[in-house]
């Protein structure tokens, strides 16, 4: 490669930096002249304004609280889900359950989580009536702490378990020789190799939850939050743009120093390259705690996903509670809700499509190519930047830019924004499985003949395949449930599931919000299914390869790839 | 012929190669030899085009080919880690070159190549099934399938147990012989460089120890250099081999 001059590559870089230019940089420059924008000229009034207001004040104390304690609860059950898979002997059986039971919160929109927290805890709700009394108040900060730990636990579970995958065992065995205390062993060999990604875990799983709007959406009630704020200042009963456009900067800034917060923390990360397998010592008393503390657990956060498959199959909960498919057969009969079915496929493939082309030709400039490093970092920053600002600030941005321009309420928007709000994971999976491939492939395919194109096409891009179908299937999961940019963006015409479920809300339509959301979840399992069997497909005929796949799978399922340390997101 | 006239490269304002002239004859196979750092991959990549030279000229049959791309050049490269294709068979890999440029080689001497090579019974196997030695052969063979006016190889042995690597040299010798093609292999091993090779080229901190044939290396080192660390570095692998040896007979000699 390093002979010709890479005319191609840099065409591609142009095309990417042009994107990113046009749907990132400007919608956020836009952003910040408005909210510098006031009555007698540019400024910084709307700061002032909102910062003295004590109802912004108050809604960022909340969100730091609720975010804060979501995080760290999230994060010590991710631990103990963590340590039953890597540190018992629970059966394999058990172990794939956990993994797959703790990750399935992803496949479902946030907005759902809320409407299925009112439906079990609420005073009509399943788990009320079972029990006889209801657990907690669930509008404020109850529901959303329920609801944001199970929003962000299966993220601090792909981030823990990966690590602890990757921590030496050995250790132990040293450990236990020295006649350390078991305690002291655990310490040593467990908790402190750990320790980088458990803090990440947390600045991650805070980050999730001080920029979540589906949640607060439904179960906030009158405890305010930043993001609850920004929605009412933007498409409330009496909107201000300009403050708004603060809000949306200020939602930034917690962002940006968890961001500079994980960045730090990725030099405790451990970094052994190779999974260390030992036979764990039997312990029957230990098996049964963790086995029986996991299936706790993962039962309190599906016992909430329960209603989402009773409520919308009885005739009209809780009067009248008889099997019924009436619901489910009007909403497929309602061509309205069908429509905006259908528009959340072509969303969610038009996304992943045009996502995997763009996290592509990044990801070629950067790790295949020799284009100054100067010019690499750019795509780097831009991957960080595109980590750091919050789904709901996107949308804003692109909401400010472009109102009156031909490109309002078109699906094109629609598609750019996901593409552009969900680049960082991607592209990074596509850098590092890139980076791996041997480094001669091009210099000896060019000795044959071959040009550029040709070997991306015959050579690089057949063994991708495994990171390609990863990358299609996070953009696609993520364009199916994320809510938080669209939410701006999307018009009557364009409407996407997660927008129409919370104009359903408002109409208390709740049969139709589970129907709409067991269709997400449906089409999301059958998209990670397939594409799953089409990667464990490949992945047999490498059989060495094997054991590194499976735990690969887990995370590749839910695409999210070597994420050891790496920065993770799955926002909403 | 192939001849290097005062060639310098310099990597950030550092020079890495310094004034190097030599030349290769048709056929020759000439070794590389230096430490890691030396610059004999640099020197490498610069007879293949894959990097271009600051100063100085490289002809090639009397043509002037310094500012030639590689791909205009004719000569061709097997990596140390033989960037074989995993998506695609050993047949495939091998052939992978006619896809481009369909009469570069005959099918009859595909099955030659093939058969020289001893890799009959790999032809439907995938990458990583094959061994290392096996690995070595079958880009030996891809590359051979582009007839390259010169036969570039990047540290061919180094990866391969004892046996194995024998057998490779053989291969390699075979071919320059047969195809009376030039050869130009860079080794970091005194042993490798010195039994294989028609003429060794050795390489120190940028510039040239010495040239010359096997022979004249060992009875007529030129340089400090070439003496304390090729030549020591052989002697003490033979003593310690005869000491090895001898220690043998005299036990075979107590035990009669």
């Amino acid at each position: 490669m390093g002979g010709r001059n890479e005319r191609e590559i840099k065409a591609i870089y142009v095309l990417v930096l042009l994107i990113f230019a046009l749907f990132l940089a400007a919608p956020v420059i836009r952003l910040l002249m408005e909210s510098a924008v006031t009555e007698t000229g540019l400024g910084a009034g709307n700061y002032i304004e909102v910062l003295t207001g004590r109802g912004f004040l108050r809604a960022l104390g909340n969100s730091v609280t609720v975010s804060v304690c979501s995080a760290a609860i999230a994060t010590t059950l991710a631990f103990i889900l963590a340590y039953s898979i890597q540190y018992t002997n629970i059966r394999p059986k058990g172990k794939q359950l956990i993994r797959l039971l703790a990750v399935l919160p992803m496949l479902l929109p946030t907005i759902t989580y809320g409407f299925a927290i009112i439906y079990s805890f609420g005073k009509q709700g399943l788990i009320t009536r079972l029990t006889g009394r209801q657990l907690f108040e669930i509008y404020g900060f109850g529901g959303l702490l329920f609801g944001y730990v199970i929003y962000t636990l299966p993220v601090s579970f792909m981030l823990v378990l990966n690590t602890m995958a990757y921590i030496d065992k050995k250790f132990s065995v040293v450990s236990r020789i020295m006649l350390d205390r078991p305690a002291v062993t655990f310490l040593q060999t467990v908790l402190r190799p750990l320790m980088g990604t458990l803090a990440a875990s947390m600045v991650q799983c805070f980050f999730l939850c001080f920029t979540d709007y589906g949640i607060p959406a439904s179960v906030g009630g009158e405890y305010d939050v930043v993001a609850t704020v920004l929605y009412n200042e933007m498409l409330g009963s009496i909107p201000d743009f300009n403050r708004g456009a603060v809000v949306a900067m200020m939602m930034m800034v917690p962002s940006v120093v968890s961001i500079a917060l994980l960045k730090y923390l990725e030099r405790y990360n451990v970094r052994y390259s190779r999974i260390s397998n030992i036979e764990i010592r039997k312990n029957k008393a230990r098996d049964r705690f963790f086995g029986a503390a996991s299936a706790l657990i993962l039962l309190g956060m599906l016992s909430v996903f329960a209603v989402i498959f009773l409520v919308p199959f009885v005739e009209e909960w809780p009067y009248r509670i008889a099997f019924t498919t009436e619901h489910l057969t009007d909403v497929l009969r309602d061509s309205s809700l069908l429509g905006v079915y259908k528009n959340s496929i072509f969303v969610a493939l038009s996304t992943a499509v045009s996502g995997l082309l763009v996290t592509y030709g990044a990801a070629l400039a950067t790790a295949r190519s020799h284009l100054g490093n100067r010019w690499k970092t750019v795509i780097d920053s831009i991957s960080l930047v595109t980590n750091t600002i919050p789904g709901m600030v996107i949308g804003i941005a692109f909401l400010f830019l472009f109102s009156g321009t031909p490109l309002q309420n078109t699906f094109f928007l629609i598609i750019v924004c996901n593409v552009v709000h969900f680049f960082s994971t991607p592209y990074l999976m596509m850098k590092n499985s890139l980076a791996k491939l041997n480094a001669s492939w091009e210099t000896t395919a060019s000795l044959m003949g071959d040009t550029w194109v040709k070997t991306v096409v015959r050579i690089v891009t057949p063994n991708m395949k495994t990171t390609i179908l990863e990358v299609f299937s996070y953009y696609f999961v993520n364009a199916m449930v994320t809510v938080s940019a669209v939410i701006f963006i999307a018009g009557a015409r364009t409407m996407v599931i997660t927008t129409k479920i919370k104009e359903l809300q408002y109409y208390t339509k709740f049969n139709e919000v589970f129907v709409l959301s067991l269709l997400i979840l449906a089409t999301n399992l059958a998209v990670k299914g397939l594409l799953g069997y089409l990667i464990r497909r490949k992945g047999e005929v490498k059989g060495y390869e094997k054991k590194k796949r499976m735990l690969c799978a887990v995370c590749g399922r839910f695409g999210l790839p070597g994420l050891r340390g790496g920065l993770l997101r799955q926002q909403r | 012929m192939l001849e290097l006239k005062h060639i310098g490269k310099d990597y950030d304002g550092v020079t890495v190669l310094r004034d190097i002239s030599l030349s290769i004859w048709d056929g020759e196979i000439v070794s590389i030899l230096g430490p890691s750092g030396c610059g004999k991959t640099t020197l490498l990549n610069l007879i293949l085009g894959l990097t271009e030279a600051d100063r100085g000229q490289i002809l090639f049959d009397g043509r002037d080919i310094t500012r030639e791309p590689m791909e205009k050049r004719g000569f061709n490269i097997v990596f140390q880690d033989y960037a074989l294709f995993p998506n695609l068979n050993v047949y495939k890999n091998i052939t992978y070159g006619l896809r481009n440029n369909p009469g570069v080689s005959t099918e009859q001497e595909v099955q030659e190549l093939i058969r020289l090579l001893g890799l009959e019974p790999h032809l439907t196997k995938r990458i990583e099934q094959l061994s290392g030695g096996q690995k070595q052969r079958a880009a030996l063979a891809r590359t051979m399938v582009m007839k390259p006016k010169i036969l570039l190889l990047d540290e061919p042995l180094s990866a391969l147990d004892g046996v194995i690597k024998e057998s490779i040299k053989d291969k390699i010798r075979q071919i320059a012989r047969d195809y009376h093609l030039t050869t130009i292999i860079v080794t970091h091993d005194p042993e490798e460089a010195l039994t294989l090779s028609d003429k060794v080229l050795i390489i120190n901190e940028g510039g040239i120890s010495q040239y010359g044939c096997p022979d004249e290396i060992i009875t007529k080192p030129e340089t400090p250099f070439v003496q304390e660390f090729i030549l020591n570095q052989l002697e003490i692998k033979r003593n310690n081999i005869f000491r090895l040896f001898s220690r043998d007979g005299q036990m075979q000699a107590q035990a009669v």
